[in-house]
């Protein structure tokens, strides 16, 4: 169901706030936004009640949704805030320090280390669990980042306005974010490979 | 400003195909030319083709059950027109459902006159269960000066937070705008000795002092100036007399 519309082209226009429409075609977007909040936070119970929050502040708010935009930037734009706010709320861990902290990371050189190819990582029989971990390792807004792109498919414009920074720093966070999960699933092999040597 | 760094800032629309073809050469000419550079985008590259090869299965997450059904509860509550408090019944008891009701029914009747101290008791009580169960504070304190600066700084609201208290069993563990109710109120989560225990402040609003019971739970309301204070917590947990004196004592 989801497949078919394009991102950047909702299949036609929702109907105006209030209607039939307009509630079907927001609940349309009910499990990619369940599967992005899952990987926001990580937590079934988290993604679950910030899904049901993100459904009410979008049914609450919803007079301020400009018909004809897209529907699909506007309710993940609502998500993201959602998320932030209850990041904030709960903890001072801030997307900040992550950044700092990876950095140093993304910075490292790539040392004597053969690359993997992306089409032998492709080939593993443990490449979801792997994927999974290494995309939940990344820091929150390097996560975000890829998965809005690579998986949602979003433009750089559409998550620089949804998340609220730069562009340049859209392509920043992308940029670390797929190099360090490369790097992450090219070690994961060779380490079980070391191990199982010894 | 460095080739290298020059070509970083370009590598994502590289990868991405979305480079003018001039610029794209002029990437590719340093890439040749750059072996760090070149391991970068092979980097950048094996990532996005690793994500986009799986994106199909990262998304397909099978849903909680009910999720979809209290989902269209709250677009159903939306379209007659109604407010979307239906998925909150899963949440919460059935007497705070009737709270919650009450006080969506009541609210703009309560905010237009004033008067009722059971209605905004009843409100703010139904604010207090809802950000204790769905937003769980973490269980560490929260300091003070910290709270103070992110409600100042999110919303704009110069309050003082009375902060932790060991010696009176209080610790300060929260502090949110509350969504619900009329979406405008800084609410303080304490831990009173094990017990949940929130205040409420309410500026720009005087009340005679109350002391009222609504759906199992005591809201003190207080007033100081034009402010007023509600303290909300369990009926059962006793009378708190030392947390809430403090409290009290505190937030003036």
């Amino acid at each position: 169901m989801f497949r078919r519309r394009s991102p950047r082209n909702p299949a036609g226009s929702p109907g105006p706030p209030g209607t039939d429409a307009f509630s079907n075609e927001v609940l349309a977007f009910l499990e990619p936004l369940y599967a992005t909040a899952l990987r926001l936070t990580r937590n079934r119970a988290e993604a679950e009640d910030l899904v049901q929050d993100t459904f009410v502040k979008a049914f609450r708010f919803s007079d301020r949704y400009r018909r004809g935009t897209n529907l699909k930037a506007w309710l993940y734009t609502i998500l993201h805030n959602t998320w932030r706010n209850r990041l904030r709320d709960a903890a001072r861990d801030t997307v900040d320090v992550d950044s700092e902290r990876v950095e140093e990371a993304a910075s490292l050189p790539g040392g004597p280390m053969a690359l993997e190819t992306p089409e032998r990582i492709l080939l593993r029989d443990s490449l979801d669990a792997e994927l999974q971990a290494a995309l939940d390792g990344l820091p929150a807004s390097f996560r975000e980042a890829v998965w809005l792109r690579d998986v949602e498919e979003f433009s750089y414009a559409e998550i620089a306005e949804m998340v609220g920074v730069p562009i340049g720093t859209v392509m920043s966070r992308i940029s670390r974010g797929r190099r360090l999960l490369f790097e992450r699933l090219s070690r994961a092999p060779a380490n079980m490979e070391v191990a199982a040597r010894q | 400003m460095s080739d290298c760094r020059r070509t970083a800032d370009r590598l994502t629309p590289y990868v991405d195909e979305a480079l003018p073809p001039a610029e794209r050469a002029d990437v590719e000419h340093h890439l040749t030319a750059c072996p760090p550079c070149r391991v970068s985008a092979e980097q950048e590259q094996g990532g996005r083709t690793v994500l986009r090869e799986r994106a199909e299965q990262l998304r397909h997450e099978s849903l909680p059950p009910g999720l979809r059904t209290r989902c269209a509860a709250i677009a159903r509550q939306h379209t007659r027109g109604a407010s979307a408090a239906v998925w909150r019944t899963r949440l919460l008891p059935a007497s705070l459902a009737v709270a919650l009701v009450l006080f969506t029914a009541f609210t703009v009747v309560m905010l237009a006159t004033q008067r009722s101290n059971t209605l905004l008791a009843a409100q703010l009580t139904a604010d207090h269960a809802k950000c204790f169960r769905v937003f769980p504070p973490p269980d560490r304190d929260l300091d003070a000066r910290v709270a103070e600066e992110r409600l100042s700084s999110q919303y704009g609201w110069d309050i003082h937070v009375p902060p932790s208290s060991a010696r009176d069993g209080v610790r300060l563990v929260s502090a949110r705008r509350c969504l619900y109710g009329d979406g405008r109120v800084p609410h303080l989560l304490y831990d009173a000795d094990g017990h949940p225990l929130s205040l409420f402040v309410i500026e720009g609003v005087a009340r005679p002092d109350a002391d009222v019971t609504t759906f199992g739970h005591r809201s003190r309301i207080w007033s100081r100036g034009p402010t007023t204070f509600v303290l909300v917590s369990p009926a059962s947990a006793g009378d708190l007399t030392r947390a809430v004196s403090y409290v009290r004592q505190a937030a003036q």
